[in-house]
Parts: C-alpha cells; sequence; structure tokens
C-alpha cells in the first residue's frame, strides 16, 4: 500500500480515487443535512444533482455549454498556434528573446480582470472581447512556458544535429520541436484550465450566453443548488478535457515510459 | 601538413568577467584513419579542444583545418558522440540511424535503407531496430549514437568520454567493436576517456594533456608498440601494455604533483 515513489496497480488507484471524491461527497452531505447551515447556503448533493437536471430541461444549458467550450478553445488555439512558433523562435534565437521578453513580463503581470473594462472598450460587449480576455490570460504565460520548455531541450541534442548536417531551421523542426514537445503538451493541458477561469470572468462580466452567464443570472434569484451545478459542470468538463490530455500525452509520447 | 592539423589552437573563456585558459597553443597533425586518444587531469581542456575540433566552440587563436580546408562552426564533415544525451529518446534505434542519414543529398533512398542495414549489422543492433533508446541499455544507447553518427558519413569521429558511464564489461565490449569499426570504415578518430588502459588499447596515438591549460605533455605512437591489426581485450596483460601503461600514469601523477604544487605557490 505504501510503497515509495513507486506505482501502484491502476485499479487500486481508480478505487482510491473515486473513495476520496466519495469521502468529500459524503462529508458535504453530513454538513447539509444536519441543519448546521441553511439550504439556500448549502443545498444537499441530490438538490444539486436535481437542479442540474433542471438546467438542461428548463434552461437550454446545453447551448451554453457548448457556447462556452467554443470561445475556450477558440482562444485557446489561436493562443497557441501563434505561442509555439514564437517561443521556438524566442528560445533559439537570442535576439528575438531579448526583444520580446521584457513586454512579455510586463504584460504577464497585468492582472486579466484589470483589463477587463478596457478590452471591452476596445472590442465592445460582442464575442471579440470575450475571446480578447482570454487570450491576454493564457497566450503570454503560454509564450513563456513554451520559451522554458524549447530552452531546456539538452545542448547535446542541438550539437549532434549540427554535426549530422542539419540547417538551423531542420533542427529546430526535427530536433527541438519533437525534443520539446512532451513538456509543451504538459504545459498547453495547465494553460486550458487557466482559460476557463478567464473565461468565467468575461462571461460574468459581459455575456448574454455561456456557464459563467447563467452561474450570475441564477444568483440573482438565489438558485443556490443550480449555481452550484453550474460550477459542478466547469468542474467535469475540466477533468474531461485534462483526462484527454493525459490520454493524448500517454498514446504521443510512449517512447517516456521505461 | 597532416589530415586534421591543429595549429597553435588556443581557448580562453570569458565567465564572469574572468579570463579562463583552457587551452594553451596545442599543435598537432593527425594522420587518417588513425585513433588519436586524450588523456590529462579533469577539467584540464580535453573536451574544450575536441570541441572546437567538432566547431562547436571557437578558438581564441590558431587554426584547425581539415584536408587543407580551414574548418568553421560545425558542420557533417566531424561527427561527434557524447557521453550522455547521445540517442535521440523519440525515435527508435532505426529512427535515430536514419537521423544520420537524413541530410546526406549524395545518397538516394535505396542507399540510405541499405547503409542502415549495414550498420545495424556493424554495431550489433539487430532485433532492436523498432526499439525506443530509452528502453535499451546504455550501452547499446551509445552504439545507437556511434551508428547515427556514422550514417552521416563524417571524416573525422570526435567521442568524449563515450563509453564513460557504462559498466566495465560493456565498455570491453565497445572497446572492441570501436576497434572493429575502425578497422572497417577507417574513419579518423578523437578519443578522449579518463582511463588509461582504454587509452592504450583503442589508440593508433595517445597524446597526453597537462593541467588546465592543455598542452602536449606527451605524445606517444602506440601502434608502433603494440600493432593494431591484432588489438583486442587479452593485450592488457603483454608486457608492452604494462609498460606503457605505467609509463602514461607516472606522466600523469607528475603533472598532478606539479599542477598542486603551483596551485600552493598561486594561494600563497
Ligand atoms: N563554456 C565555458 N565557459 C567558461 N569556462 C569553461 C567553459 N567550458 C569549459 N570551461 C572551463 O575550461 C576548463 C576546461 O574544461 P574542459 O571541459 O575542456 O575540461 P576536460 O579536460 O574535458 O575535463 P574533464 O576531464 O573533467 O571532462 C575548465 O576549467 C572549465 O571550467
Ligand atoms: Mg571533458
Amino acid at each position: 500500500m505504501w510503497v515509495f515513489r513507486k506505482p501502484i496497480p491502476r485499479q487500486t488507484e481508480i478505487l482510491l480515487g473515486l473513495a476520496g471524491l466519495l469521502t468529500f461527497l459524503g462529508a458535504w452531505q453530513l454538513v447539509a443535512v444536519s441543519g448546521w447551515v441553511r439550504p439556500q447556503f448549502l443545498p444537499t448533493p441530490a438538490a444539486v444533482v436535481e437542479a442540474f437536471g433542471r438546467l438542461f430541461t428548463e434552461q437550454d444549458f446545453a447551448i451554453d455549454i457548448g457556447i462556452s467550450v467554443g470561445r475556450v478553445w477558440f482562444a485557446f488555439l489561436l493562443s497557441v498556434l501563434v505561442a509555439v512558433p514564437l517561443g521556438l523562435a524566442m528560445a533559439c534565437f537570442r535576439a528575438v528573446g531579448a526583444f520580446l521578453e521584457p513586454f512579455v513580463d510586463f504584460v504577464r503581470y497585468l492582472p486579466v480582470p484589470a483589463l477587463v473594462p478596457l478590452l471591452i472598450i476596445w472590442f465592445g460587449v460582442g464575442e471579440a472581447s470575450k475571446i480578447a480576455v482570454l487570450v491576454m490570460g493564457t497566450f503570454f504565460q503560454l509564450l513563456l512556458l513554451i520559451v522554458d520548455d524549447t530552452k531546456r531541450v539538452p545542448a547535446e541534442y542541438v550539437e549532434s544535429g549540427f554535426t549530422l548536417g542539419a540547417s538551423k531551421w531542420q533542427i529546430i523542426r526535427d530536433i527541438i520541436f519533437p525534443a520539446a514537445l512532451p513538456s509543451m503538451v504538459n504545459n498547453l493541458r495547465i494553460t486550458l484550465g487557466w482559460c476557463w477561469t478567464y473565461l468565467i470572468i468575461a462571461e460574468i462580466v459581459a455575456a448574454s450566453s455561456g456557464i459563467g452567464h447563467v452561474i450570475w443570472s441564477l444568483r440573482r434569484f438565489v438558485k443556490t443548488p443550480e449555481v452550484m451545478a453550474g460550477i459542478v459542470a466547469i468542474g467535469i468538463i475540466g477533468l474531461l478535457t485534462d483526462q484527454a490530455f493525459r490520454l493524448l500525452h500517454r498514446r504521443a509520447f510512449r517512447y517516456l515510459e521505461r | 601538413m597532416a589530415y586534421l592539423d591543429l595549429a597553435r589552437v588556443s581557448k580562453t573563456f570569458l565567465s564572469e568577467g574572468r579570463a579562463v585558459e583552457a587551452v594553451t597553443p596545442v599543435t598537432l597533425g593527425i594522420e587518417a584513419g588513425q585513433i588519436v586518444t586524450f588523456v590529462g587531469p579533469s577539467g584540464c581542456g580535453k573536451t574544450t579542444l575536441m570541441r572546437m575540433v567538432g566547431g562547436l566552440e571557437t578558438p581564441s587563436g590558431g587554426e584547425i583545418r581539415l584536408a587543407g580546408d580551414l574548418l568553421g562552426g560545425p558542420d557533417r564533415r566531424r561527427g561527434m558522440v557524447f557521453q550522455s544525451y547521445a540517442a535521440f529518446p523519440w525515435k527508435t534505434v532505426a529512427g535515430n540511424i536514419a537521423m544520420g542519414f537524413r541530410y546526406r543529398r549524395d545518397l538516394g533512398g535505396a542507399e540510405k535503407a541499405e547503409g542502415a542495414r549495414r550498420l545495424i549489422d556493424l554495431v550489433g543492433l539487430r532485433g532492436f531496430e523498432d526499439s525506443y533508446t530509452n528502453r535499451i541499455s546504455g550501452g547499446m544507447r551509445q552504439r545507437v549514437a556511434i551508428a547515427r553518427t556514422l550514417a552521416a558519413n563524417p571524416d573525422v569521429l570526435l567521442m568524449d568520454e563515450p563509453f564513460g558511464a557504462l559498466d566495465a564489461l560493456t565498455r570491453e565490449h565497445l572497446q572492441s567493436q570501436l576497434l572493429r569499426i575502425n578497422r572497417t570504415e577507417e574513419k579518423t578518430t578523437i578519443f578522449v576517456t579518463h582511463d588509461v588502459e582504454e587509452a592504450i588499447l583503442v589508440a593508433h596515438r595517445l597524446v597526453v594533456f597537462s593541467a588546465r591549460p592543455a598542452r602536449v605533455l606527451d605524445d606517444i605512437d602506440v601502434a608502433a608498440i603494440l600493432p593494431v591489426a591484432d588489438r583486442d581485450q587479452s593485450i592488457r596483460d603483454a608486457p608492452d601494455f604494462l609498460a606503457l601503461r605505467r609509463q602514461v600514469q607516472a606522466v600523469l601523477r607528475a603533472e598532478q604533483r606539479r599542477a598542486e604544487r603551483q596551485e600552493g605557490d598561486n594561494a600563497a
């Protein structure tokens, strides 16, 4: 049971994960039915599950989920498409890195919520401003992560490449990129999680659709079970995406297993 | 002029505003097809000198010529085998060797495939073509790196402690293979090692360097004493081999003492 820094059987792992979730749910149920807190503040898990169902039957929640997922992935892919090549360039060519790093570092430290009013002035209250919030929140972080991943590629790989006769461009394509790819994919997974945080901020501030908007409008009627169901929905989507990314990572980078 | 010609090659690093002289002008001519081994105290500048030959470090002074051509940055003419991170982990054994052929324009697809088969046999990796390199042993990984480097068909093979991280038996096996490969491929080779026996065993010629900054202390024509043709592991017991080993070790020990004394003087 207490093997140190070694894998445990897959089944045990899954069972332990379920046990952890059940413990949490049990504790929640206990507190909710004990009468310590009013149900308006903490409904039971069952009430949240019911509310979850109502969201779909009465509110067309599926459409809002679709809209939110769409926004997240659009902004995320946009960030990735620019951050990966730019990050590679910044790490491989010191001049590009030196030119951009101070600026990127500066923008990275700006709290995204503080930018929301400005982004709304610039982009209005339509889709563009939401995408802009998400991109501002993820692009600069992702860029620096990609730069780090690229810099961590051992010099030996690159030097081997030169002595095999590869050009700089060929080395980036055939050696640096594949060598850095596993940690890049891992960082994409983490960044996608951040995207959700900024999405909810964007949808609460200015939106007429999406999960964040639904949660925010239900709050006004103190529909606590529905609000919690909305939050759970975000959690489930996050969990599923995360697992999908991990699966992709395991499949694509089999060679990392020993 | 020798095939690989180092003329007054030196290197001074600037680190944290301080000049560190790693290689003091070294002049060395290496004949085609020879294996030349470098030994010397740790940190004396062997890696630096080899990296300059590979074009991975720019000399502060002097010239390096290969077949008369002045050498610059790294290219396919000088192949390098590193001690660690030698093979690409995202490629299989066959994929790694293919990377050696990949940038060659002088061969067609069929010739590359044929060459890959020949190299796999040469380094004894038949049956492991589809294995990823972190699932094979360290010794096999070094053989992958050697095969990949040979695939690029360099004029000079540079090996920096390539067997340094391996166990004694695997080392002996690879030393024998290196000798055998040199007989068939006749590649000019520079081989850096800390192991004096290894340095004699695989050498046509052995160069002993001083403590930093590296300068040539001794230059031994090993092939004249121990003919290369009948070189194998059993030669370790030959009287000539033992005498040579004692000679090299004596030079290294004397140099160690001198360096320590000098350090003491500098500190005083
Ligand atoms: N990039 C660098 N910048 C500054 N100093 C360096 C650099 N590379 C090497 N040196 C210094 O040059 C000297 C020689 O280093 P080098 O690695 O060539 O020694 P070596 O003979 O290969 O040592 P070892 O036998 O331990 O591998 C050392 O003092 C080292 O600290
Ligand atoms: Mg060294």
